[in-house]
């Protein structure tokens, strides 16, 4: 019971970064329809970032917000010069580059902090508290706990600002968000900044618990198991699926894979079951397809024939 | 009666598009099919081509039913439609089209076959030229890209792609929309001649009445989803109902 | 059969050969690189040009081809044999992943594939028996009709004999009547549907072709490397062969060897062009980042490929545009 009590917090604690980066890939898409597979990239330049701000020195809250407003930056800048002028290109094209920004995203880093694992600063106080026999260190829970408090005060921004409000109406109807005076590109452009600030910020938080690697750039794949099981279009789907996702993972490396393992290795040749916390999204990413393809609390698209 | 439909019901949400609509048609007859916009008329002929499924309702061709069917296998069964705008088809040419509506002849593999891989097609390719493309004044631009045509000789295309399938009922969704009148009416004409050709039955929707008086040889009139009235193209012109409803007049 | 695009297939293999005789045993390899490449971007110019299945799955596909003939081979099956059963076992994978393409289209389904590409990734790390897991699979020289294949200099042969093969067996299908209705399908499934073509035949039979077309280039690949690791064919892979394919031209007949071409001679002129200037240390990002934004600059500014670049640079052609590059969608069903 304990493990199953730890795990579920581990699991929570890397769900709710998951949950970060899926909003932001939900937030783009539900405005501009590009599925942005340089979420990941977003991820791993923001943590490559903050390290760099903290090694100059900056408090780790300013390091953070730093790291934010750069990455808004460079999500604002990808927008207006790679997806803007491919607003008429076929969609695989347009999934195509932003697969190019990872490529570049992850040469740029190699190029400039080279390829070795790198430790990250101390942002979270050191220690852990240890209660009802499970062990969790500061770390872990700050990280948790700010991913999620982030998560849900972007949804309450998303619901209940002005700004929030221009966005759903810029999401929901481009041309009668346009015939009511709202600047339709410049709220897709604001899409783009909130969702690279917010993946900034997951992989910053990801660093601190990982450590800092070109592999951070990998965590934006997970996000596409996250919005199918969420939903493609709803943000708080999005938010639900990433904690789900993060627990099914823990309990996957916790409790399936040794008795799966022991199984195979009694029964078949295979020795070892490797990652399998990492495929299993994957597998509910299909059956998710095949039985609701609208994913949980995703509106089913209506077709018009 | 070749085609015999009876109760044809279809809702879209609360919508009742088209209700308990009956229609029959006989081997060379063309029936137009007239009403104001949002009568269901396009909505009915969906439902006897297979894109949509209706609620309740028969509809009879040659004694199967045909409810249920998708519109390849309708198309096996003789049943062609064309629509009322063109698809935008890159890279096909007008031949390639008409092959396309060819292949769903009983006899071959609808959507084609890999086996086709190792058959020559020239036959084919001539029979399509003198049949079917030459009497619509395609022949000369057969192996254009269909993107280049102008909007009526797509129109044409789509036509000559249910030709080609030599269909024995012909459903017809607006084909001389958008096109001029002098275009409309040589449309009309190919109409009929493919008629008096293949003997085939037509349901034809227009709006044009021009060409629906002097193309059809029975009318019937839809007002919400519902058939108001059925006879000659003289006697719908004299029904006053017709004229209220249809043609806006007291 | 289109003789023009025979006599072309075959000029290009006798010119490839005529290289690879001509710059030893690195020319060689280079363009056996190019004409597997070529192969798998014929393939999936198939599924994502013509078919307009987008799919991220490629990479696993050639994976599996390479295991496939690797295994055959490495049981003593004659090399001929090995590479096609790499094509009836990526043919069945893909026809496989092709299933969710029934009820998904577009955007979902090129999410589908993604997980497919990642779950197939996971079976060649696990599947210890067939891919001797994370380490991979060594395979040994294979021979083709008794002919041993030694080198990239025996293998060119099997490899350009292929390349023609598959180049003018996809300008055949695509003047089928199933190679229409792909065209049909890519521009919009209810039209197709309407014009009476069974979409869901249709659609496995692109899977099948393109997958069976990938096991080859898959086998070939795996011959040259001698080895079939799990690393060898990732995501990257995939992407590469999308980049291929688009930098080509989508849908067109000699785009996806234009393309292959490029994606794999451009990170070559790099190095040579990184080493010329001193930056020997630094040179491997540098060619992924130059690889990266070459691709983003040729989407931005040349959607529709070398192809249709080529084709501009000619006078004659300027008038007519270059048909289908760019497939949008045409709905011609009234709602």
């Amino acid at each position: 019971m304990t493990l199953v009590l730890q795990l579920a917090v581990a699991g929570l604690a890397i769900g709710s970064v998951y949950a970060l980066i899926a909003i932001g890939v939900v937030l783009i898409y539900k405005c501009s329809g590009v599925v942005n597979f340089a979420q990941g990239a977003y991820a791993m330049v923001g943590a490559y970032v903050s390290y760099a701000l903290l090694r100059a020195g900056l408090h780790p809250v300013l390091a953070i917000i730093g790291c934010m407003v750069v990455l808004g930056g460079l999500g604002s800048l990808t927008e207006r010069l790679v997806l803007r002028p491919m607003l008429k290109a076929p969609l695989v094209a347009v999934m195509m580059v932003t697969l190019g920004l990872l490529i570049v995203a992850r040469a740029a880093c190699l190029i400039i902090w080279g390829p070795d694992q790198i430790a990250f600063p101390k942002v979270f106080p050191e220690g852990a508290i240890s209660a009802a026999g499970i062990f969790v260190t500061y770390n872990y829970i700050a990280a948790g706990i700010l991913a999620l408090v982030l998560s849900f005060g972007f949804l309450a921004m998303y619901q209940f600002t002005r700004i929030g409000l221009q966005q759903r109406c810029a999401a929901d109807n481009t041309r009668a968000a346009l015939a009511i005076g709202i600047h339709v590109s410049n709220q897709v452009s604001i899409a783009w900044a909130m969702s690279a600030a917010l993946a900034g910020l997951a992989g910053t938080l990801l660093a601190t618990l990982n450590g800092l690697s070109l592999d951070l750039a990998g965590i934006g794949m997970i996000a596409f198991p996250v919005i199918v099981v969420g939903g493609l279009s709803s943000l708080f789907g999005a938010l639900v699926a990433g904690l789900l996702l993060g627990l099914l993972q823990s309990f996957t490396d916790g409790l399936l894979s040794p008795v799966l393992e022991d199984f195979l290795r009694e029964h078949t040749s295979i020795y070892s079951v490797g990652a399998l916390q990492q495929v299993v999204p994957y597998a509910l990413l299909v059956l998710m397809l095949l039985v609701r393809p609208q994913g949980l609390f995703g509106r089913r698209g209506t077709e018009r024939v | 009666m070749s085609l015999v439909a009876r109760e044809v019901t279809i809702r879209f949400g609360g919508v009742i598009a088209v209700e308990r609509m009956a229609l029959e048609v006989s081997p060379g007859e063309i029936v137009g099919l007239i009403g104001p916009n949002g009568a269901g008329k396009t909505t009915f002929i969906n439902c006897v081509s297979g894109t949509y499924r209706p609620h309740t309702g028969t509809v009879r061709w040659l004694g199967d039913e045909l409810l249920g069917l998708s519109p390849s296998t309708l198309l096996r069964k003789g049943v062609a439609r064309t629509f009322q705008n063109v698809a935008s088809l890159h890279d096909l040419t007008v031949l390639d089209i008409a092959k396309l509506g060819a292949s769903a002849r009983k006899d071959r593999q609808s959507g084609g076959h890999l086996l086709d891989f190792f058959r020559s097609d020239s036959a084919l390719e001539r029979e399509l030229l003198e049949q079917i493309l030459e009497p619509l004044e395609l022949a000369d631009v057969a192996h254009k890209p269909i993107q280049t045509l102008s909007y009526g000789r797509r129109k044409a295309v789509d036509l000559a792609r249910a030709l080609a399938a030599y269909p024995q009922l012909l459903l017809l969704d607006e084909p001389v929309a958008g096109l001029t009148s002098h275009e409309g009416m040589a449309m009309a004409g190919v109409v009929r001649n493919v008629r008096d050709r293949l003997g085939c039955a037509v349901i034809m929707v227009e709006h044009k009445m021009d060409v629906v008086m002097s193309t059809c040889d029975r009318i019937v009139v839809m007002a919400a989803g519902s058939k108001i009235f059925e006879g000659l193209p003289a006697e719908v012109q004299a029904d006053p109902e017709v004229r209220r409803v249809y043609l806006g007049e007291p | 059969m289109n003789t023009r695009h025979l006599v072309i297939a075959v000029a290009v293999a006798l010119l490839m050969g005529a290289l690879s005789l001509a710059f030893g045993r690195f020319g060689a390899y280079m363009v056996n690189a190019v004409a597997i490449a070529g192969i798998g971007a014929l393939s999936l110019n198939l599924l994502i040009g013509y078919g307009g299945q987008i799919s991220f799955a490629q990479g696993a596909l050639l994976g599996v081809g390479a295991y496939t003939a690797g295994n055959i081979s490495n049981a003593g099956g004659d090399g001929l044999l090995a590479i096609l059963g790499a094509g009836v076992m990526g043919a069945i994978i893909s026809a496989l992943i092709g299933i969710p393409a029934l009820r998904l289209r577009g955007l979902y389904f090129a999410i589908a594939t993604l997980a497919a590409q990642a779950i197939l990734e996971y079976l060649f790390k696990i599947l210890d028996p067939i891919t001797n897991g994370v380490s991979g699979l060594v395979i040994r020289p294979t021979t083709i009709l008794g002919i041993p294949m030694t080198s990239d200099r025996s293998l060119v042969v099997p490899s350009l004999v292929i390349l023609v093969i598959v180049w003018v067996a996809v300008s055949r299908l695509m003047r089928i009547d199933l190679g229409r209705s792909f065209l049909v399908l890519r521009e919009s499934e209810i039209v197709a549907k309407g014009m009476g073509i069974d979409v869901a035949h249709a659609k496995i039979l692109a899977f099948f072709a393109s997958g069976f077309i990938a096991g080859l280039a898959g086998a070939l690949a795996g011959f040259a490397n001698r080895l079939a690791s799990p690393e060898a064919f990732t995501l990257d892979l995939s992407a590469d062969y999308i980049a291929m394919i688009i930098i080509g031209g989508l849908g067109t007949w000699t785009g996806p060897l234009i393309g292959a071409a490029f994606v794999v001679l451009l990170p070559e002129a790099i190095q040579r062009v990184g080493e010329a200037a001193g930056l020997s240390d630094i040179l491997s990002p540098l060619r992924e980042l130059a690889f990266g934004l070459l691709i983003i600059l040729f989407l931005i500014f040349e959607p529709r490929g070398l192809t249709a670049l080529l084709s501009r640079l000619k006078p004659r052609s300027l008038a007519v545009p270059a048909p289908g590059a760019v497939p949008a969608t045409g709905e011609s069903l009234p709602p």
